[in-house]
């Protein structure tokens, strides 16, 4: 008894000892991270900039020139994971490296751009 | 200074910022920043323990070397200084690349670990250093760098060298310490990054400030549950968790949480209730598996209970 006592005592004062150092802990089994918000704010915040390029008069107009709805363009880059969505604004800024996409490299381009990383291949039968 | 302005002009990648000089004239110095004068390549090990040393944390340069120094690349990455930083419980924040922003942190008494090119484009020298001082009158920038304890270097070769590091700087802040010019996302990436490395209780105190300076943010209230929970500290895990779902009840990663919360202090009903209610409301697809999870771990452990 005295002896399971001490080992007690001897426990917390190494568990006392660890919280004080400050050691890396493991995370709770099933917590979901903080790093999930981060995930979903930096997913919306890349959402609301496709959106913005999209909804420009001469983007909207080249859009329509195809035939193309941009709800439905809206509603597949909904549909993309934060992963490929990263991707596809990193295809469009490695195009231009910053600055103005549209005036840079034209609406047509970035329109065709768009369709093609969404999946939209339909629009190159009509060529 | 119209070597600066052709300097700055000559190369389309260079921030604007950089080549203002709004800083004020006189000067700042940082004379108590420690120096630890670097052996052969280590100078990002040198660089580090000085940043480290003057937040306050307790390091030794041997310890420092063997976190970081890659002996077969003579050298220490970025990311390496970071993650070094992190398991001395400080937070890595790397500050936008212009002087104004270094000066900035200089007045908060932090100095900037910096990221120099000593060699030209064909044959790069990488070497870290740490600015501790600005004097935009004299227009030199002081340094601890390599073997000088005080390297006075103009403020536009400093400049050249920096740019072709990428303009690459950060500070290490103590935990509960903002950055002078703070980026939301910047920061909340590096506290969760702190989260990460399993350094709960510095990521509550940074969520803490996170929370003085955002009030009400729900990612820094998620973010500082979260460290309350890893922390076992149930009952103000569930606090924070029902604050957050007051102000948003559709964060159903928050209900997750607070489900396993609940069920870690035996509400086993109550948890039951919360993470079934969030099965059926939920309509990410990428929470589905984690949901259901602790759906499964909660039956679980009620079944335990009641054998």
């Amino acid at each position: 008894m005295g002896l399971q006592k001490a080992r007690g005592a001897l426990l917390r004062l190494i568990s006392v000892s660890i919280v004080c150092m400050g050691f890396a802990q493991a995370a709770p089994a099933g917590m979901i991270g903080t790093s999930y918000m981060l995930d979903e704010e930096s997913r919306a915040a890349s959402l609301s900039r496709l959106e913005v390029l999209l909804a420009r008069k001469d983007v909207a107009r080249q859009l329509e020139a195809f035939g193309v709805d941009r709800a439905m363009v809206v509603e597949r880059l909904n549909g993309l994971s934060h992963a490929e969505l990263l991707e596809l604004e990193g295809q469009l800024d490695s195009q231009v490296a910053g600055g103005d996409i549209v005036a840079l490299i034209g609406a047509v381009f970035v329109v065709l751009l768009i369709l093609e990383l969404v999946g939209v291949t339909d629009i190159f039968k009509s060529f | 200074m119209p070597a600066l302005f052709v300097l700055v002009t000559g190369c389309a990648s260079v921030p604007p910022s950089v080549g203002e000089l709004p800083y004020p004239e006189h000067a700042i110095e940082l004379e108590d920043a420690p120096f630890h004068p670097q052996e052969r390549y280590q100078c990002g090990p040198a660089a580090l323990t000085t940043v480290l040393e003057k937040s306050g944390a307790a390091v030794s340069l041997d310890d420092i070397v063997e976190k970081v120094y890659l002996p077969g690349r003579q050298g220490s990455l970025q990311f390496e200084l970071m993650a070094a930083t992190r398991t001395e419980g400080r937070l890595p924040y790397t500050i936008d690349g212009s002087l104004t922003a270094v000066w900035r942190e200089l007045e908060m008494g932090r100095p900037v670990l910096v990221l120099q090119n000593l060699g030209v484009a064909a044959i790069p020298r990488w070497h870290y250093a740490v600015v501790v001082g600005i004097d935009a009158g004299r227009g030199e920038v002081v340094l601890r760098s390599g073997t000088d304890r005080r390297r006075v270097t103009p403020i536009r070769a400093f400049l050249h060298t920096w740019r072709r590091g990428d303009y690459w700087g950060m500070v290490v802040l103590a935990p509960g310490e903002l950055p002078a010019a703070v980026d939301r996302s910047r920061y909340f990436e590096a506290i969760a990054a702190l989260e990460q490395a399993g350094r709960f209780e510095e990521a509550a105190l940074a969520w803490r400030a996170a929370l003085v300076n955002w009030p009400g943010d729900t990612t820094a209230l998620f973010g500082l549950a979260n460290a309350q929970f890893a922390l076992q500290d149930f009952t103000a895990a569930e606090v924070s968790y029902r604050e957050l779902l007051q102000r948003d009840p559709g964060l159903f990663a928050a209900r997750n949480n607070l489900a396993l919360v609940l069920s870690e202090q035996g509400k086993h009903g109550a948890a039951l209730g919360e993470i079934e209610s969030a099965l059926a409301e939920n309509r990410d697809p990428d929470l589905e598996d984690a949901l259901q999870d602790t759906q499964a771990t909660i039956r679980r452990r009620i079944s335990g209970a009641e054998r």
